[in-house]
């Protein structure tokens, strides 16, 4: 069997049903075996590439698959200007591509033009989040389509915030029209570290706003939790996004695992726990 | 109250103070970014960090990290000033030949990343049968975007080769085998690394610089006074290293 899922048209939606992110050790296996997948997610910057065989590797996978374009460098946040440079590659990719989504980090990742090429935490501040939604504002214009906004996992809590993380997230949704991508496992792991209610963040997002979830293990074994993307999904995450979709509806959820890439098939297992919740709430509300 | 650029101005100096012991959770991020780092430049220095050493590698990384600003939010195109790093860092001219390693990798790198030629041999051989004759000396040949030429006294691609996954052949290296002059290029998505002639290698060099006929073969000639200009015409076009012509 080649083709599973039929080439979604250039506006379709996610698949509202479990996907996998897609890295490079896992290329080879899925454009030789293509297995069964509602969707695959890919990190933008991996693909900005001016040719080669990255793209075409892309292109191939896209002729069979619902792609989702997730950046890690945009620097929405930050206050230096806009880097139009990358915002042009990003767009180049997706007028390539023509994603079901394309989302960025509620971060920032650069200052005096210097990048740290990590997710940097805001404060959650009046000022930061007119600066954030200009920004988020600025993308979709230049994008020409709707923009999903990812909430951060973080350690470093400002003592300058004067707004709830949560109630900054669903702000900046309501703003600039954007969707937002839910992290389940950023919020337990901010819920852990910052002693918030994951319960009460969870209520303050607007539904509609909710495009997609992800889903990724984290460290438990020192004194803060990290969110590591490199093990499977902790129980606690499974029950917080049980709560999610039981709030949220079906949303279409992706299996991120970045550090230590297991075999596809365990991601494979942990996006068939995910469609199987999926496929209960169905039940439920049945 | 500080405003959002103070704040991320200040929160960017506790991150890289490396002076300070961070005990706060700045510390995590500091770990983070320089891991970033680390890895982005291990994956595209595998030799480099193989004859150095895994513990040099990092120490070099993280020397080079803080030394050298990311200009770029996409940390693929992180690492082209390393192999210039590592020729001024006291500690890796011990092995001298270990810099040009690193920028024989980052050619391939790049290459590997470069844009799409898609030049047509046939059309340009055609069309420079057509170039009058007093306009051959000023003609001006393309080369195939993904081009990079470099060379180094050190024997680098026998270097390079020993130290590729599954390469089973003796990893001792002479070297007295003389300079290496190379061409690393991408053909049908594949990298390719050619050890070119003299000539060759300072007439593509010149052409890739924007001198024209005239100027590349003298620039050629100066290093191989027995350069062939229809031979290297030949190979050239043929291997689809240019792909195209321009009178200027």
């Amino acid at each position: 069997m080649t083709a599973v899922h039929p080439r979604p048209g250039a506006t379709a939606a996610l698949p509202v049903a479990a996907g996998i992110g897609l890295r490079a050790p896992h290329l080879r296996h899925v454009l030789a075996q293509r297995p069964r997948i509602a969707w695959f997610e890919i990190h933008s910057e991996n693909y900005f590439a001016a040719g080669g065989t990255v793209l075409a590797t892309l292109d191939r996978i896209r002729a069979d698959y619902a792609l989702s374009l997730h950046g890690v460098g945009m620097s929405l946040g930050s206050t230096d200007p806009l880097d139009r440079v990358h915002l042009e590659k990003l767009k180049r990719l997706a007028d390539r591509v023509q994603p079901a989504a394309v989302s960025e980090h509620l971060c920032w990742s650069s200052v005096d033009g210097r990048h740290y090429n990590e997710l940097l935490p805001l404060p959650y501040t009046d000022e930061s989040l007119a600066h954030v939604c200009a920004r988020v504002s600025a993308v979709q214009d230049h994008l020409g389509r709707e923009l999903l906004v990812e909430n951060l996992s973080c350690y470093h809590a400002y003592a300058e915030s004067t707004i709830a993380e949560c109630d900054f997230v669903a702000t900046v949704a309501a703003r600039t029209g954007c969707r937002l991508l839910v992290d389940v496992n950023n919020i337990y792991v901010n819920a852990r570290n910052q002693g918030i209610d994951p319960h009460a963040y969870l209520a303050a997002i607007p539904p509609a706003a909710v495009a997609e979830i992800h889903l990724a293990g984290h460290d438990d074994s020192g004194p803060i939790v990290i969110d590591t993307h490199g093990a499977p999904v902790a129980a606690a995450v499974w029950a917080l996004y049980g709560d999610a979709i039981a709030r949220f509806g079906r949303v279409p959820t992706l299996i991120e695992w970045d550090t230590d890439i297991p075999a596809f098939a365990v991601l494979e297992r942990e996006a068939a726990i995910a469609q199987s919740m999926l496929d209960h709430h169905d039940a439920i509300v049945a | 109250m500080p405003s959002l650029r103070e704040l991320q101005r200040g929160f960017a100096a506790r991150m890289l103070d490396t002076a300070s012991v961070a005990t706060d959770a700045i510390a995590i991020y500091r770990n983070a970014v320089l891991a970033n780092y680390r890895n982005a430049l291990a994956a595209t220095f595998p030799v480099t960090r193989a004859l150095t050493g895994a513990p040099f590698f990092a120490a070099a990384a993280d020397a080079f990290a803080l030394a050298q600003p990311s200009a770029s939010g996409d940390l693929n195109s992180y690492g082209a000033e390393f192999p210039a790093f590592l020729a001024a860092d006291p500690p890796a001219r011990e092995l001298p030949y270990v810099a040009d390693v690193a920028r024989l990798e980052w050619a391939v790198d790049d290459a590997y990343r470069a844009a799409d030629g898609g030049g047509d041999v046939e059309r340009t051989l055609a069309a420079l049968a057509t170039v009058a004759a007093d306009e051959l000396a000023s003609l001006r040949l393309a080369l195939d975007p993904s081009c990079r030429l470099l060379r180094s006294p050190y024997p680098l691609l026998r270097i390079w080769q020993v130290h590729q996954p599954g390469d089973t052949a003796d990893p001792h290296v002479a070297f007295d085998t003389g300079a290496d002059y190379l061409l690393v290029r991408r053909a049908d998505g594949a990298i390719v690394i050619e050890r070119l002639p003299a000539g060759d290698h300072a007439w593509l060099s010149a052409l890739r610089d924007g001198a024209d006929l005239a100027q590349a073969l003298d620039a050629a000639l100066a290093v191989d006074a027995a350069f062939d200009l229809a031979a290297a015409m030949r190979t050239h076009f043929g291997s689809g290293t240019l792909t195209g012509i321009g009178v200027a």
